[in-house]
C-alpha cells in the first residue's frame, strides 16, 4: 500500500511539474498557434531569476527574512519574463502569426541566443539555489514521505489553473482574448486593439514559463541547458492533449506523468521513456489532434 | 523563368566545379591541410541530407523535426558494417560489457558488404515508410507532424542510449575507418580523394534525381499538396501517398547521407539523432533558401563552414549570439532564405517600381 | 565578459535597425541607391544578371571557405612546430552544450598552467601560444576540432576532452595523424592508447579503492547508480566483479537518462531495495536533481550513505553543502589536500578566475597535464610529438604536482598518483579521510585476480 501511494505521488508530482512548464505553452501555443521554442530558455531565465533574488537577499536583507526571498522570486520570475516575453512578441513573434512553422525556427535562434547568454552573465557552471527552509524536507505519514517542496509545486500548479481559467473565461481581458483568437478581423472590428492582446497573452505564457523555472529549481540544476530537459515534454503534453484546450494539457501532462513513472516501476529510465513516447506516437494516430479537440467545421485546422 | 532555373544549376555546377578542384589544389600544394578537404566531404553528406529535407518541407510542406534518425540509421549501418570489418566479425568491447559472448542477430546481416549496403537504405526508408503510412493516412499534419516526429527521434536517441550493448550507448560506434581504409593524413590522400570523389558523386546523382522528379508533374503535385493540400485531394489525388513516397525518398536521401558522414568522420553516436541536431538540419535548408535545391545546398555548406571557422578561441561566445541572430532574421525577413535575397530582393532592387517589388517582409 | 554584453546590445541595436528596415527605411535606401546608380540600369537583362549574382555569391562563399582554409593552414606552417618565437597547443573542450558546465573549468586550469609556464621562461625558450576549439558537447564535433588543430593550427600537442564519448571519437584521429593528447579526467579504463596520456585516474585508482575502503568499513548490501552511458556502466562492471569477489552483495543497478531531472522513481527502487550505501556514478546535472530529491525525502548520509566519483568542488558548490554533508567521494586531489603545491594552485587559480571559484580533481589533473608535457618536451629536447612520445614511454617524467608528485608511467602512459577518500564537511569543504602512497596505473585491471578471473578485459 505504501509502496502504491508513494508511486502515485510521485507520479502525481511528475505530472504537475509537466503540466506547470506546458501551461505556458498552452497559451502560447494553444491560443496564440506561436511554436514557442525558447519556452524552455524563459524557463531556465526563471531559475536564475531565483538565484538572482537569493544573492540579493544574502548580500542586503538581514538572515532572519532569508526564507522568504523564495516567494520574492516567484514575482521577480513571473514579471522578468513576463517583460521579456512581451518585448519578444513585439520584436519577433508579432511578424510571426499564421506562421506556425517559422515561429518555431525563429524562435529556436532565439534560444541559441538566450543560452548562450545565461553562459555569458551567469559563467559556464550552474548555480545553486539553496531550498527555502519552509520548504525543506517533507511530511513523514506511515511509511510514506511527502516532500513540501513537491507538494508546494502541486499547489502552485493549482493555483496557476485557477488563475489562467479565471483569466481566459472570467475575465474582461479573457474574453477580448479569446476573441482575438477566434476572429481576429471581427475582434478588431468590435475595437479590440488586438495588438496589445496579443502582446500581453505572450507575455502571460512566458511569465508562467518563468514560475515554472522558479518551481523546478527548487529540484534540479540550474543551468544553461536545463530548458532544453523540458521543453520536448512539454510540447507533447500540450499536442496529446488538444492544442486550444486547457483540460488537454492537464490530461496530456497526467498521461506523460503516471506512464513514465508507472512504466519506469519495471524497467530502466532509457527505456520507459521510449515506451511512453512511443505509446504517445501510437495514441496521436489515432486522435491526430490530441486527445480534447474542439469541433470545428473548418476543413484546415 | 526557364533561365532562372538554368542559373540554379549553373550555380550548383560552379559548387561542384569549386569542390572537385579541392583535392587537385591539395595535391598541388595550395591547400595545405587534408582534414580540411575531410571536412568538406562531411559538408557534401550535409547537403545531401538538405536536399532530401528541402524536398519534403521546400517542396511538399510537411517539416520534419526528425530527420537525424535516418541520417543516424543510415550511418549505424554504415559503422555496423565498418566496425565488424575492423574487428573481424567478432564482438566489440561495449558487447562484452553488456555481458555478451557472441555477436547478436542484429549486427550478424552488417557481416556482408551488399547486404549492408541495401539495409542502409533499406531500414530507413522501411522505418519511414510504415510512419508515413500511418501518419499521412490519419491526415497528420502541420506542426503536429513535427512534434510527432520529434517525439519520434527522441524515442530512438533513447532506445540507442539504452541498449548499451547493442549500439555502443551514448559513445556510439568508434574506432572505425572509411571503406577503403584509413584517410587521415597526408600518406592517405589518395584513398582520401576517391572517397571524396565518390561522395561528390552521390552528390550529383541526387541533385539531378530530384531536380528530375520537382520537374515532372509529380513535382507540380507536391507544390500543390503544399499550397492547398484539399484542394489537391478534391482534383482526385490520394495526397497521402504522394506525401509517404516523398517522405520516404528524403528519408533515404538522410540515410545515405549518413552512411557517407560516418566514412568521413570514423564514428557515430546517438549525437547525430537528436532534436537539437535535427533542428539545425532544417536551419541550413531555411538559411539557404527553401523551395530551391541549390538552397539547400547552400544553406548547408555555408553554415557548416561558417560554424566550422568560427566555434573556435575568443569568437566562440560571439558566434553562438551571431548564429542564432543569423536563424531569427532569416525567418523573420528572408523568407527565401539566401536564394530569396539574391533572386528576388537584390533584383527588386533594380525595379522601376521598387515599391511594389520589395518583398523584404513576408 | 563586458565585451560580450556590449556585443549582445549591438545584436539588439543592429536587430532593432533591422525590424524597421522593412517599413521606410528600405524605402529610403532603395531611393539612394537610385540616386547613385541612376535609372538606366532598371531592367536591364534581368535574367542573366540573377544567374551571374546567384554564380559569383556562391563562388564568394566557396572562396571564404577555402581561404580561410589556405590562411589558417598557411599561418600554422610558419608558426607552428618548432620554429619561430613560440609553439603552438591545442585545447579542447565544450564551450556550449550540456557539458559546458563541468568542462569549463578545466579549460580554465590549462590556460593557467600555460600562463605560469610563459610568465616564468615557457618552454625549451619557447612561449606557449594556444588555440582553444569548441567540441560543443557533440563527440562528432570533437573529432572534426581535434583534426583542425592537428593539420590546420599543426599544434604539437592538444590538452582536453572530458566525457568518454569525445575521448573515443578522438581517439583515431590523434593516432592516425601521430599527435598526442592529454586526457585530464578519470574515466573507466580499459584503454591504452599510445597518442594519449591520461592524467586522471585509472580505475584502479579510483573505483577499487573507493569499494575495498567501504568493504572495509563494514558496508554489506551495495546500490549501484549511474547514468547511462560508458563510464557507468564500465565502473559497475568492475564493481560487480569486485563484489562478487569479496562475497558482497549488489542490490541493484540503475541507470539514468544523461538529461533525467526526476529521480523519485529510481529513490524509491533504492528505497525498496534499501542498500547500505549507494555507489553513484551519476555524471553532471543528475548529480544535482538526485541530492536534492534525495533530502526533500528527509534523507541524509545517516539513512542512504553514497560513494560518488563525480562529484568534486564543483559539483559541492552547486548542489549544496547541507545537502552533500558527509557523504563520501574518491578521487585523488581535493582544494583541501595539503601540500604547498595545492596553496599555490589554489591561489592562482582563485586570483585568475575569481575568488568563489574553486578548484577540482579535473582542473588539477588538467594543470598537471600542461607541466607534465612540459616536463617531456625538456626531456625530449625537442617538440616534436614522436620525440615527446618517446621520452613518456621511458618513463621517469614526474611533477610536483598540487595532489603530490605525480610520475607518467612510461607502460601505459597513466599516471602514478595517491589515491584520496574523501567526506564532504557542512562548510562544503571535501576532507581527506584515506590517503594512500602513489598507486600505480593498472587501467585494465590485470594485476587484480578477480578481474582477471571475471574476464574484464575487453576482447579488442
Amino acid at each position: 500500500m505504501a509502496q502504491f501511494i508513494n508511486t502515485a505521488f510521485n507520479a502525481l508530482s511528475l505530472s504537475s511539474i509537466i503540466l506547470l512548464t506546458s501551461l505556458g505553452l498552452a497559451i502560447t501555443f494553444g491560443l496564440m498557434r506561436v511554436i514557442n521554442m525558447s519556452h524552455g530558455e524563459f524557463l531556465m531565465i526563471g531559475a536564475y531569476m531565483t538565484y538572482v533574488v537569493q544573492e540579493i537577499f544574502v548580500k542586503f536583507f538581514p538572515e532572519s527574512i532569508f526564507s522568504l526571498y523564495y516567494f520574492v522570486a516567484l514575482i521577480a520570475a513571473f514579471g522578468v519574463t513576463f517583460i521579456l516575453g512581451a518585448v519578444m512578441e513585439k520584436f519577433v513573434i508579432s511578424r510571426l502569426y499564421g506562421r506556425e512553422i517559422d515561429s518555431l525556427l525563429a524562435t529556436w535562434g532565439i534560444s541559441i541566443i538566450l543560452q548562450q547568454a545565461a553562459r555569458t552573465i551567469f559563467g559556464m557552471q550552474g548555480v545553486n539555489v539553496q531550498v527555502p527552509a519552509v520548504l525543506n524536507g517533507g511530511i513523514t505519514i506511515g511509511k510514506c514521505t511527502f516532500s513540501y517542496n513537491r507538494l508546494f509545486i502541486l499547489m502552485l500548479v493549482v493555483f496557476c489553473m485557477v488563475l489562467v481559467w479565471y483569466i481566459m473565461y472570467r475575465s474582461n481581458f479573457g474574453k477580448q482574448m479569446r476573441a482575438v483568437m477566434q476572429n481576429r478581423a471581427m475582434a478588431q472590428c468590435m475595437g479590440i486593439n488586438s495588438r496589445k492582446v496579443d502582446m500581453i497573452t505572450f507575455a502571460f505564457g512566458s511569465g508562467l514559463a518563468g514560475l515554472a523555472g522558479c518551481s523546478v529549481a527548487l529540484l534540479g540544476s540550474i543551468d544553461s541547458t536545463v530548458g532544453q530537459s523540458y521543453i520536448v515534454n512539454s510540447f507533447i503534453a500540450v499536442v496529446l492533449g488538444g492544442v486550444g484546450r486547457l483540460a488537454g494539457t492537464v490530461f496530456g501532462s497526467g498521461i506523460i506523468g503516471f506512464s513514465s513513472i508507472g512504466i519506469e516501476n519495471y524497467t530502466s529510465a532509457s527505456i520507459a521513456k521510449a515506451v511512453v513516447l512511443l505509446i504517445i506516437i501510437i495514441v496521436l494516430q489515432f486522435r491526430p489532434q490530441g486527445l480534447f479537440t474542439m469541433k470545428s467545421r473548418s476543413l484546415d485546422e | 523563368m526557364k533561365l532562372k532555373k538554368q542559373g540554379y544549376n549553373l550555380c550548383f555546377s560552379a559548387i561542384v566545379l569549386v569542390l572537385a578542384a579541392m583535392p587537385l589544389l591539395l595535391r598541388a600544394g595550395v591547400i595545405t591541410s587534408t582534414s580540411f578537404i575531410l571536412f568538406l566531404g562531411k559538408c557534401i553528406a550535409f547537403s545531401i541530407v538538405a536536399i532530401g529535407l528541402d524536398l519534403i518541407w521546400g517542396y511538399t510542406g510537411i517539416l520534419s523535426l526528425g530527420h537525424g534518425l535516418y541520417f543516424a540509421l543510415g550511418g549505424y549501418a554504415m559503422a555496423m558494417y565498418l566496425k565488424l570489418q575492423a574487428t573481424g566479425g567478432k564482438i566489440t568491447s561495449f558487447m562484452q560489457t553488456g555481458g555478451m559472448t557472441e555477436l547478436p542477430a542484429i549486427w550478424k546481416p552488417f557481416l556482408s558488404a551488399p547486404v549492408s549496403l541495401f539495409l542502409i537504405i533499406a531500414v530507413p526508408g522501411a522505418l519511414a515508410g510504415v510512419i508515413g503510412y500511418f501518419i499521412f493516412k490519419n491526415r497528420v499534419k502541420g506542426v503536429y507532424f513535427s512534434i510527432i516526429s520529434q517525439a519520434l527521434t527522441w524515442a530512438a536517441y533513447s532506445l540507442f542510449t539504452g541498449l548499451q550493448s547493442y549500439t555502443g550507448g551514448n559513445v556510439g560506434i568508434t574506432e572505425i575507418t572509411s571503406v577503403l581504409g584509413s584517410i587521415k593524413g597526408a600518406a592517405n590522400m589518395g584513398k582520401m580523394s576517391v572517397l571524396f570523389y565518390i561522395s561528390l558523386t552521390i552528390l550529383v546523382i541526387i541533385y539531378s534525381l530530384s531536380y528530375a522528379l520537382i520537374n515532372t508533374k509529380f513535382g507540380k503535385l507536391l507544390i500543390a499538396i503544399r499550397d492547398g493540400e484539399n484542394r489537391t485531394y478534391f482534383s482526385g489525388y490520394c495526397v497521402s501517398r504522394y506525401k509517404n513516397f516523398i517522405y520516404i525518398l528524403s528519408a533515404v536521401f538522410a540515410a545515405v547521407a549518413g552512411a557517407l558522414f560516418v566514412n568521413f568522420n570514423g564514428s557515430i553516436t546517438p549525437a547525430q539523432m537528436t532534436i537539437s541536431y535535427s533542428i539545425t538540419m532544417v536551419i541550413w535548408v531555411a538559411v539557404g533558401g527553401r523551395g530551391t535545391l541549390i538552397g539547400a545546398v547552400i544553406g548547408a555548406f555555408l553554415i557548416n563552414l561558417c560554424d566550422y571557422h568560427f566555434s573556435s578561441g575568443e569568437m566562440v561566445e560571439i558566434w553562438q549570439y551571431i548564429l542564432g541572430a543569423i536563424f531569427v532574421v532569416t525567418i523573420l525577413f528572408f523568407k527565401g532564405g539566401l536564394v530569396g535575397i539574391v533572386c528576388d530582393q537584390i533584383p527588386s532592387l533594380w525595379k522601376k517600381n521598387p515599391e511594389s517589388g520589395v518583398v523584404v517582409n513576408e | 565578459m563586458r565585451k560580450s554584453i556590449s556585443t549582445l546590445f549591438l545584436f539588439i541595436a543592429i536587430a532593432a535597425k533591422t525590424i524597421r528596415l522593412d517599413n521606410g527605411v528600405t524605402m529610403e535606401l532603395v531611393s539612394m541607391w537610385r540616386y547613385f546608380f541612376g535609372r538606366k540600369k532598371e531592367n536591364y537583362m534581368k535574367i542573366r544578371k540573377i544567374s551571374a549574382i546567384a554564380l559569383s555569391v556562391t563562388m564568394a562563399i566557396s572562396m571564404i571557405g577555402c581561404g580561410g582554409a589556405a590562411k589558417s593552414s598557411s599561418s600554422g606552417a610558419g608558426s607552428g612546430a618548432a620554429d619561430g618565437e613560440s609553439v603552438k597547443v591545442g585545447i579542447l573542450y565544450s564551450a556550449t552544450g550540456s557539458m559546458a558546465i563541468s568542462e569549463g573549468a578545466v579549460k580554465d586550469a590549462e590556460v593557467l598552467a600555460i600562463d605560469e609556464i610563459n610568465a616564468s621562461g615557457g618552454v625549451l625558450g619557447k612561449k606557449i601560444e594556444y588555440v582553444v576549439e569548441d567540441g560543443a558537447s557533440e563527440p562528432s564535433t570533437f573529432a572534426t576540432k581535434a583534426e583542425k588543430l592537428i593539420d590546420q593550427d599543426k599544434v604539437v600537442t592538444v590538452f582536453g576532452c572530458w566525457t568518454s564519448a569525445s575521448r573515443k571519437a578522438v581517439k583515431p584521429v590523434f593516432e592516425e595523424y601521430g599527435n598526442l593528447l592529454w586526457y585530464p579526467v578519470q574515466y573507466e579504463g580499459m584503454e591504452d592508447s599510445s597518442n594519449i596520456v591520461y592524467t586522471g585516474a585509472a580505475p584502479n585508482q579510483q573505483i577499487v579503492p573507493a569499494i575495498d575502503y567501504l568493504i572495509e568499513l563494514g558496508y554489506k548490501k551495495f546500490f549501484l547508480l549511474g547514468s547511462d552511458y560508458v563510464f557507468p556502466r564500465t565502473a559497475n562492471m568492475i564493481i560487480n566483479a569486485q563484489c562478487k569477489a569479496k562475497g558482497i552483495e549488489v542490490v541493484g543497478e540503475e541507470y539514468a537518462q544523461m538529461d533525467q531531472t526526476d529521480f523519485s522513481s529510481i529513490i524509491s527502487k533504492i528505497e525498496a531495495a534499501a542498500p547500505d550505501v549507494i555507489i553513484n556514478t551519476l555524471n553532471g546535472t543528475g548529480n544535482l536533481s538526485f541530492f536534492k530529491q534525495m533530502s526533500e525525502k528527509n534523507y541524509t548520509a545517516d539513512d542512504y550513505m553514497t560513494m560518488s566519483f563525480s562529484i568534486a568542488e564543483e559539483e559541492v558548490k552547486t548542489i549544496g553543502a547541507d545537502i552533500l554533508a558527509n557523504h563520501m567521494v574518491s578521487w585523488n586531489y581535493y582544494m583541501t589536500t595539503d601540500t604547498p603545491e595545492n596553496k599555490a594552485f589554489v591561489e592562482a587559480y582563485k586570483k585568475a578566475y575569481g575568488e568563489e571559484r574553486v578548484t577540482s580533481d579535473p582542473a588539477e589533473a588538467a594543470y598537471d597535464a600542461v607541466y607534465l608535457w612540459k616536463a617531456a618536451v625538456e626531456k625530449a629536447g625537442s617538440f616534436e610529438v614522436a620525440d615527446v612520445i618517446a621520452a613518456v614511454e621511458e618513463g621517469g617524467i614526474t611533477f610536483a604536482a598540487p595532489e603530490g608528485t605525480v610520475e607518467i608511467a612510461g607502460e601505459n602512459h597513466h599516471l602514478i598518483k595517491p589515491v584520496r577518500i574523501g567526506k564532504v564537511d557542512a562548510d562544503g569543504n571535501i576532507n581527506t579521510v584515506m590517503e594512500t602512497d602513489p598507486v600505480a596505473p593498472d587501467p585494465y585491471l590485470t594485476t587484480y585476480e578477480w578481474a582477471v578471473e571475471a574476464n574484464i578485459q575487453p576482447v579488442e
